[in-house]
């Protein structure tokens, strides 16, 4: 079953368009990488997933849920990590999990187990009583994944996840992502080949809002260490 | 209905534990209390000089008010506190939505699976508490009132309640629907910017403009002058600030404040379509 479904989708900014015409799809329990270069319209294209925007032109489901008829299931279904983690600064990071809970309409009793379980996966129990402000930016960027986390969603969104974090932390996030397979379907987008090249099976290349590339790592790899580089080089070349 | 209760109780923990409510607290506390012990003085002032005048049947009909503590203090403060109170819910109100934009929370709300009405109506009543809250803290005069104050009947010279309650809780409400209606604009006018400090001066400058609106009806030409009149502040709250209820000021005031909260949803919901 397809998780995601793209047809055509166009997003235009007044006269720029960010993205032209996308279409592709995403099987259930995969882990797919978006890549591309800066301002190809990797988050433009994950904003409208997840309903933050509307499209210009085109049609997106998930599980089976068009995002723009049936907006609600559709959000039910996705946990989103967008660019700048969505912290509320003044909240403690079990304050905020317990909101986002309510807000995911998690059951009430099921609501304190529920943030025990994503403050576990994600490393941050030990931080639950401080403030979001007084985080490190490691711990807000897992904040922010065990807040997608929240309510179990089938598909996760996530827009660089391991952006900012040092090489140790990285690791850690990827190896998260990585235990996700199969029980969740993950799309992550980010510009740094090798965490692709470690966790995704599948691979899309955006460039200047067009699809270049969509296969299976294998495949775009041809098998060779450096394929996937090489190839990305020379999609994104012009 | 949970989501909106969800929504609310987060603006309330936000208010009340970053300084915003507690500087309202303070700050109406303060002006109000200097506004309370003026008129407390002006109260004591006027009864000593009337009984050397030989009583209150040699009174003007201006100084009648002020024969008792309910009409002579309490409903002079609580016309300040209209005043008072636009100063303080823009400041309030400015960082309902204007503070999620330039956090970047609002894609969390956006992606969550709320719909606008409820993301706005949350807002809105957790904004709701913490002015009614501002406006309780008033009610602390009332209660001094009756605790030290006393009253006599005009005609028995008996001992009587010291204040009239029912006027005093309709002043009260009064206050609160005033409260409330500033805050639907100052909603409004955050779901417009990024800028916290932008929406708190428009939202201020609104208010003022609303309350000075008035002045300019003598010099407008019928029909015009009615119409001026009939909205400004004054006249609405002319008879719930005598102890006189009234239901029109009910509908105007709920009126203005659907208006601005249907404003917000669709200042919200066009969000999505940039």
């Amino acid at each position: 079953m397809a998780m995601i479904e793209v047809e055509r989708l166009t997003k235009k900014y007044r006269d720029r368009v960010a993205i032209d015409a996308l279409s592709f799809s995403i099987e259930a329990g995969k882990i797919v990488g978006f890549l591309g270069p800066n301002g190809a319209g990797k988050s433009t294209t994950m904003k409208i997933l997840t309903g933050f925007m509307p499209a210009t032109e085109g049609k997106a489901r998930v599980a089976g849920f068009d995002v723009f008829e049936k907006p609600l299931e559709a959000k039910r279904q996705i946990g989103y990590l967008p660019e700048t983690p969505p912290l509320y600064p003044e909240l403690t990071v079990r304050g905020f999990l317990k909101f986002v809970a309510e807000i995911k309409g998690v059951p009430r009793k099921q609501v304190k187990s529920e943030i025990a379980r994503v403050a576990e996966g994600t490393g941050v129990t030990s931080e639950l009583d401080r403030l979001n402000a007084a985080l490190s930016k490691g711990y807000r960027q897992r904040v922010g994944i065990a807040q997608a986390l929240i309510g179990n969603p089938k598909l996760l969104i996530l827009d660089e996840p391991t952006e900012g974090l040092d090489p140790r932390q990285r690791n850690e996030v990827l190896q998260l992502i990585k235990g996700l397979a199969g029980q969740h379907t993950v799309v992550l987008s980010t510009h740094i080949l090798a965490e692709v090249k470690t966790i995704c099976e599948q691979v899309l290349i955006i460039h200047r809002g067009k699809i270049v590339a969509d296969d299976t790592m294998a495949a775009i790899s041809g098998g060779r260490e450096s394929g996937l580089e090489e190839k990305f080089i020379s999609l994104t070349a012009n | 209905m949970r989501n909106i209760l969800a929504i609310a109780k987060k603006e309330m923990t936000v208010y009340l534990t970053t300084p915003w409510a507690w500087i309202v607290f303070t700050f109406v506390s303060f002006v109000s209390s200097f506004f309370f012990i003026g008129y407390l003085v002006r109260f004591k002032e006027a009864h000593e000089q009337i009984r050397l005048q030989g009583g209150w049947a040699q009174a003007t009909p201006d100084e009648q008010f002020l024969r008792n503590l309910t009409d002579g203090v309490v409903m002079p403060l609580f016309s300040t506190m209209l005043v008072v109170l636009m100063f303080v819910v823009p400041f309030l109100s400015a960082r309902l939505f204007a503070e999620e934009r330039r956090q970047k929370t609002f894609e969390l709300l956006m992606t969550s699976p709320l719909t606008s009405v409820e993301i706005v109506l949350g807002k809105y009543l957790g904004g709701l508490v913490i002015i009614g809250a501002t406006v309780a803290v008033t009610m602390i005069y009332p209660l001094v009132l009756t605790m030290f104050g006393s009253s006599f009947s005009a005609t028995t010279s008996e001992k009587t309640a010291t204040l009239e309650w029912v006027t005093v809780m309709l002043g009260f409400g009064a206050l609160v629907v005033w409260g409330a209606t500033l805050l639907a604009i100052g909603t409004f006018v955050s779901s417009l910017t990024e800028s916290v400090i932008a929406a708190g001066l428009i939202t201020f400058a609104l208010c003022l403009m609303w309350l000075v609106f008035q002045s300019v009806a003598p010099n407008a030409d019928e029909p015009w002058r009615s119409v001026i009149d009939h909205l400004s502040i004054e006249a609405q709250l002319r008879n719930p600030l005598r102890g006189v209820f009234d239901l029109r000021p009910v509908v105007f005031f709920s009126s203005v404040i659907a208006t601005f909260l249907v404003l917000t949803h669709r200042s919200v919901e066009s969000r999505r379509w940039v």
